[in-house]
Order: C-alpha cells, then structure tokens, then sequence
C-alpha cells in the first residue's frame, strides 16, 4: 500500500511538470489549431536561460524562473513569426513538420552555446521529507506549489480578464472575433508567447530538479504529448488534468510492468486516446 | 588551451621535417595507393554521447593533419570525413550509408555506442570497411564481422568482472545494479555476477528507460533491496540524476559507476555533497605512454579520457597499416593492423614517426595513449589497463 502512495506521490510531482508543458502545448493549439513540438526545444531554452540567470549571473531562483518564462516566451514568438507563421497557409501538417524542425535547430543552437555538457543550477541537494511513510523531495514538492500556482493564474487570465476573453473567442471563432474588433494576429502572438513561457517555465522547474542538457525537452516531449492528446487538444483543463494522469499513468506503471518500459505508457495513451476518445477527457476546446 | 588550437607551431615544424624521408622512403606506397585516401568517422556530436564526440573527431582530424603537413602517406594526402550519428541507431545507419557510398572511406573509427555499432557494423564488412570502434559491447565482436570490427575499448564482459572484483574487495554484500536500456546490460551483468556470485553476494537489479527526466521510482525499487553497494550502467545524463536521487533518498551505501557513465562533467554539475565518494571502475588509458603524453600536448588536457585515447590511437592505426600495406582499404587496414600493433617492432607513439619508420623498412610496434593496441582475432583488445577512483572534495582521485 505504502508502495502505491509513493508512486501516486512521485507520479503526481512528476505530473505537474508534464502539466504545465501541456498547458502551453494547448494553449498554442487552442487559439492557432497548430500542434507546435518545438515547445521541446523550448523547454531546453527555458533551463538554459535558468542556468545563465541563476548560475552565471547567481540571481535568485525566483527571479530566473521569471526571466526563464519571460525569454522562453520571445523566443516562441521569434521563431513562430520566422519559421511557423509562413507555412500556417498550408496547413497544419505543414506546420507541425516545420515545428520539428525549429525544434532541431533551437536544440542545436543551445548545443553550440554551451556544449552538450550537462549542468546544474545553483541549488543545495536536500535531503527528502519523510511523511506519513511517503518520500518527497523538498524540490519536487517546491515546483509542484509553482506549477499549480501558475496553472491556477493561468485559468484566472483567461476566464476573468478581457484579453482571456479574447483569446477564447479567437480560439472559438477567429473570423467572429476580428469582426468584433480583436486582432487575431495579436491574440495569436500572445497565446505563443505564454505557450512557450510555459514550456520555458517547465525547463527551468524539471533543472532544478535533475540538470540541465540539450536533448531534456526531447525526452519529455512524448510525455507532454500524450498529456495534451488525453486531456483533448486545445483543452485548458484538459491538458492540465491530462499531464497529471501521464505522470501518475507512467509511475503506476511500475507495479505490473517493467521500468525499461516506461515510455510506452506514453505511446500506448495516445494509442488508446485516438481510437475510443479522439476529442480527450474534456472535449476539445472547453475552455 | 582549446582543443582546436593546441595543432602548434612546434608540431608542424616536426611534421614538416620528416616530409623528405617520408616522400623518399615510401615509393612503394605511392606506386599502390591511387588518389587521397578517405578515413571516416561516426561519432556522437549530439545525444547521450555529444559529451563526447566532438572532441572525439577534433583529435582524429589532428591526427590526419599531422599527417598531411608531413606529405601525407605515399604523396597521397588524407581526406577525413565525420558525421553525427546522434547516439541513435536510425541516424547512425544512414550516416554510415553516406560515409561509405558518398564520400567512398575505407574505416570507419570513432563508433562510440553499442546500440549504433550493432545495425551499422554488417554495412561496414559487406562493403569491405572496417569498423575502428569504441563500444564496448560484446555481442559486436561476435557478429561474423569477417575481421573488419576493431575494438580499441575493453569490452564490457571484462568491466563487470573488474567491477566485480571492486565490490569484493569492499566487502560488499549485497549489490544492486541499476542499468540504462543498452546492448551492454547483459555483458556487464554476466561479467559482474560471474565474479561475486561465488563469493555469495547477493545481486539485483533494473533496466531504466534512460529517455526519462525521473527516476524516482527506480531508486525507490533498489533501495527496497537495501544495497550495500549500487552499481550506476547508464549514461552521465541519467546518472546525474540517479545520483540526485538516491542522495536526496539519503542511501549511505557505496556507489560505483563505469567510465561511459561517470565523467568530469557530471562531478562537476552534480554538486559536490552528491558525488562525493562515488567509486569509477573505468579502463585506464596508459597513462605513462608517450602517446599518451603526445595526446595531452595536442589536446591541451592533462587528463584526456578514454574515448580521447582511443580516437587518437584508431587513427594512427589505421593511417599506419594503409602505409604498411600500400593500399588503401578497408581489407588492408584489417590484414595489416595487428602487424603494426607489436608487440614486435619498433615502438612509435604516433602515425607520423611510425610512416617514417615504415619508409625504412623497418617493423614497428605502435604502442597507443590508450593501451598497447594489440588484437585478437575477434577484434578485442588483448590486454587492458584498469584504474579505480574516487571522488573526493569534488575532485577524482585514484584509490
């Protein structure tokens, strides 16, 4: 039993991370019907740009988190109005090869600039908390609060301030939206911005955590992926209950399958996702 | 001093000096070779090894140079083609399918992981290529590679004893041993159990899928072993963040970690309060070699590791037994490599002096920064150096 507690423990820990990359990941979807997995990519930025702030230029945690959102956020716009935003015309598909490419080449200009090493920010290794019999790690717990209370901010902005409100009405009907007077080319802008701040925002959270190198967005991206497809595309809520179940779905996985098959897990929910509930847990699009 | 710059002045003046005797003495060589001769390597600039594979190509591309500033072998100058295989199967085949169909090289050196070697090791013998690897698996050496498969590493059989023979000598009494999902597993498990088993130590472990960014749960299943010891066989990336977790988990028992997996790089990023006291039972490089100190000149390291050792010696190698044979392919590097490996012969420390040698007619012995370079038939080293260190007050020392 106390097995299970664990793995419900470190697979929810684990799933607030996913949570918030999924989040971004839908965001972007929501509002321009693009699946962008440069957000992988992304995420490398946002625990590189953590490593310079904190590390190099030894600023709080607080404040390279901020800077980490912040960066990563102009750097998905940059490389959407550069790279994406051109192909938008022609489709989808289109647009969703093109973001695996951007993703390659934002990994490899992080791996240019600092190497394929791996490194730390500057944080002192803390030993686990021991409650109720449960293991949890003081940083783990720490990014867990943070995502939760960004994802909480995050639903506040869209459902009770005007530009919320214009972002779902653009992701509802963009043409019905330009005609009442909201720019959907600035509404868009905004959704990439805080899409990718989030995965930025992610990066940041997952180095303080374990490292920092350029290929950790990639082995999240599945993970990230599947949470969105399970919670329904496009959907707020969704992407954030969708992340979580990842994480625990991957940790509960361990009490009747090997560990070597973790990523499976991943496969096996987009798998079972698009045959039985092609629109996810939430639909898409309900926010 | 980086690595791109450390080609000085003083080592090409010696190259440039022994362009007479070079170009006097290897008439034959230059009757038999035709055109510039192609080296390739497949290496990790990117993935689980781009720690790695950068600096892997820059020291071979030095190596050629040298050779090229001293007139090259037989007048022919050296060509010295590299690609990114991304430590990924699927690119490492078609990176090998470019070097041999595209830009036609006769070896192909630098293969650094086991997963990569695998698919593209029968390319390189149906084309008549031979492979100078770096992986250490051992299933490579049993493939019918037809003696185009060069191991310049110590297989992984060999480590798992010598890790085993570790763990007996610190009493350990129960091990756990958790293992990234790679070709060498099974090697290194059978090296390791062969040699505590009958000591009565009791081993368990895990295969992890390296892929994650967590490994929480791994760690919580082997502490439910309660190890003495715990055996880390993956790679820096993953093992950085086992490292975390397992003293986050507040484990004081030893761990031990193989050369591939713990570096300089991941001592430095863990933090000092995490590695400290970790064990590596690594193959040494030779250390009091001269090649081994012409290394460090070139690179501008005081401790180049392994897999630099090993770059540098393949190359040489394979420059050494093309001018040994007067041809240039893949078969004479193969028929001609343990006839330059010694142990008879003069010793040389690199390619250069070595050609010149050759010019006179002389046999040499090429004694490398990373071993003695001779070979078995199954393309295995024949002896090996190995060394134990310990992290301590954040630094490796040897025990």
């Amino acid at each position: 039993m106390n097995q299970i507690a664990q793995l419900a423990a470190n697979g929810l820990m684990a799933g607030a991370l996913l949570a918030l990359s999924a989040l971004g990941f839908n965001i972007i979807f929501a509002v321009l019907r693009i699946s962008n997995f440069s957000i992988a990519a992304i995420i490398t930025v946002g625990g590189y740009v953590g490593f310079i702030v904190n590390t190099m230029l030894g600023l709080p945690i607080l404040v390279s988190v901020v800077v980490a959102f912040l960066a990563a956020g102009f750097v998905g716009v940059v490389s959407d109005h550069i790279a994406l935003k051109p192909l938008r015309r022609y489709g989808p598909i289109s647009v969703a090869i093109a973001s695996l490419g951007v993703n390659m080449i934002l990994e490899n200009i992080v791996r240019f600039g600092f190497g394929n090493d791996m490194r730390s920010l500057d944080v002192p290794a803390q030993r686990d908390w021991l409650i109720a019999g449960l293991r949890i790690g003081p940083q783990q717990f720490y990014n867990f609060i943070v995502a939760t209370v960004v994802m909480i901010l995050l639903f506040g902005l869209l459902r009770f301030t005007r530009i919320g409100k214009a972002m779902r009405a653009v992701a509802d009907n963009p043409s019905l939206a330009d005609i009442k007077g909201i720019n959907p080319t600035h509404v868009a802008q905004l959704a990439v911005f805080l899409g990718a701040g989030l995965a930025g925002m992610t990066g940041i959270l997952l180095s303080l955590d374990t490292a920092v190198d350029p290929t950790m967005g990639m082995r999240m991206i599945l993970s990230v992926f599947a949470g969105a497809v399970l919670g329904g595309l496009g959907s707020i809520p969704g992407a954030v209950a969708g992340g979580l179940l990842i994480g625990l779905a991957e940790e509960m996985s361990l009490l009747f399958m090997p560990v070597a098959y973790r990523s499976a897990i991943g496969f096996l929910v987009i798998v079972i996702a698009l045959l039985f509930f092609p629109r996810g847990i939430f639909g898409d699009r309900t926010s | 001093m980086p690595i791109w710059s450390s080609l000085n002045r003083r080592m090409l003046i010696k190259g440039m000096a022994a362009v007479p005797a070079l170009a006097v003495a290897s008439r034959h060589a230059r009757a038999a070779i035709n055109g510039p001769i192609r080296l390739g390597a497949l290496v990790p600039l990117t993935g689980a090894g781009g720690v790695w594979g950068p600096k892997m190509a820059l020291v071979q591309k030095m190596v050629v140079d040298q050779v090229n500033a001293a007139g090259g072998i037989g007048g022919q100058h050296v060509e010295y083609y590299y690609e990114d295989d991304q430590t990924n199967p699927d690119a490492g085949v078609l990176a090998t399918r470019k070097l041999i169909d595209v830009d036609h090289v006769v070896a192909i050196m630098g293969v650094w992981s086991s997963a990569v070697a695998a698919p593209t090791l029968p390319i390189c013998w149906q084309n008549k290529v031979t492979m100078l690897a770096i992986a250490s698996s051992d299933s490579l050496s049993a493939l019918p590679h037809q003696g185009y498969f060069i191991r310049t590493n110590v297989d992984v059989l060999l480590q798992g004893q010598e890790i085993g023979k570790f763990a007996i000598s610190q009493g350990a009494k129960n091990i756990f041993v958790l293992l990234a999902q790679t070709p060498f597993d099974i090697p290194m498990m059978k090296g390791l159990t062969g040699t505590v088993l009958a000591k009565g130590i009791k081993v368990g472990s895990l295969v992890y899928d390296s892929r994650k960014t967590s490994f929480r749960s791994e760690v919580d299943q082997a502490l439910r072993a309660s190890p003495d010891l715990i055996l880390l066989g993956g790679y820096p990336q993953d093992n950085i963040v086992l490292l975390k977790d397992l003293y986050r988990a507040g484990y004081s028992g030893k761990i031990v970690g193989t050369g591939t997996g713990v570096t300089s790089q991941l001592i430095d990023g863990a933090g000092k309060d995490v590695v400290e006291g970790l064990y590596v039972v690594r193959p040494s490089p030779a250390v009091t070699s001269t090649a081994y100190h012409k290394l460090q000149k070139i690179v501008g390291m005081d401790t180049p590791d392994t897999s630099l050792c090993q770059c540098y010696d393949q190359a040489n190698l394979a420059l050494l037994s093309i001018a040994l044979a007067g041809e240039s392919s893949g078969t004479a590097i193969r028929d001609n490599i343990r006839k330059i490996g010694g142990p008879e012969g003069e010793p040389v420390d690199n390619a250069v002096d070595g050609l010149r040698l050759l010019a006179q007619g002389k046999k040499i012995n090429y004694e490398g920064a990373s071993g003695p370079c001779e070979f078995l038939p199954d393309g295995n080293v024949a002896r090996a150096f190995f060394r134990t260190l310990r992290v301590s007050g954040g630094k490796l020392v040897n025990v």
